[in-house]
């Protein structure tokens, strides 16, 4: 019907924006119902959904922007200035890891996001070492690499499930 | 669906994270030692083993910052802290070298430590 090489641009615009608002509901929902866990720092990471599709459906600089709209939002409305340095390190550095695994074309969604997980974790405790100046927040590390690598299968699995599914952008 | 290096991957991480999980278990210690830190400033270092309740104070321009240590028979707990999401207090008691219970919020770390109270030693003041 519309030609999609004139439309595309403003719908990649107008999809980038849907995302980050999708992305923003699944970080609310996650600080709205915590997992049931006694270490700080785990969680599923549902946000991760919508930026791995948007790696592999848009670009890199797209799903850059829809992280990092999410995380100032989700920063200034829940989580608290601390809070948005912790997952901007996090996000910042899990997607940099997920779109070079991508890029070599070896693994699958779930490897990428498997690999996302770990590297998310990974970078919030890095932050946490730099802002407490301690190192023993270290010994968290192999929890988190844990349950980083758990949640980074789920997510995986579900956004590979849902790819499938979603219609072609433009 | 799943590639063979997504499996490779799998494992690597695996390996990574359990080499990780023992490192910490060579070296017990004698004398167990508590160590407060605030912002990355000690605050003070106390004997497990001896009985006490710790009260962390801080001043700041929002009002005064406040955790409750309590140390007793070889463990410690934080019992009270002015947080909003209180992570500290729920965490469960700690007695075993590199243990750690950290209050973000109030940038309070509680570790334990061996005799001379090494850990992190870096005296730098965080922004």
């Amino acid at each position: 019907m519309s030609s999609p090489a004139k439309n595309s641009r403003t719908g990649l615009v107008a999809i980038s924006a849907m995302f980050a608002a999708l992305a923003l509901i699944f970080s609310y929902i996650e600080f709205l119902v915590p997992l049931p866990v006694p270490v700080p720092g785990i969680k599923l990471g549902l946000a991760n959904l919508v930026i791995i599709i948007a790696i592999y459906r848009m670009s890199f600089r797209h799903a850059f922007a829809i992280n990092v709209a999410r995380i100032l939002l989700a920063g200034l409305l829940f989580s608290g200035v601390f809070g948005m340095i912790y997952s901007f390190a996090g996000g910042v550095l899990s997607i940099v890891v997920m779109y070079v695994l991508y890029r070599t074309g070896l693994f699958s969604m779930v490897g990428v996001s498997m690999a996302g997980g770990v590297a998310h974790n990974l970078g919030q405790l890095i932050t946490a070492c730099i802002l407490l100046q301690n190192t023993a927040i270290l010994s968290y590390f192999p929890v988190l690499l844990f349950s980083g690598l758990i949640s980074g299968i789920a997510i995986g699995i579900l956004a590979y499930i849902i790819e499938k599914r979603l219609p072609a952008f433009n | 669906m799943i590639k063979k290096a997504d499996i490779i991957l799998f494992i690597l991480i695996l390996a990574a994270g359990l080499i990780v999980s023992f490192l910490p278990l060579a070296g017990t210690l004698e004398r167990p030692q508590v160590k407060v830190t605030v912002a990355g400033d000690t605050y003070g270092i106390y004997d497990l083993n001896k009985d006490q309740t710790v009260e962390i104070t801080q001043e700041t321009e929002a009002g005064t910052i406040t955790n409750l240590l309590i140390i007793e028979n070889g463990q410690c707990r934080m019992e009270q802290a002015s947080c909003h999401n209180q992570i500290c207090v729920n965490h469960s008691p700690i007695d075993s070298r590199g243990e750690v219970i950290v209050c973000l919020p109030n940038r309070v770390v509680v570790e334990i430590v061996g005799d001379s109270g090494k850990g992190g030693d870096v005296d730098v003041i965080s922004g």
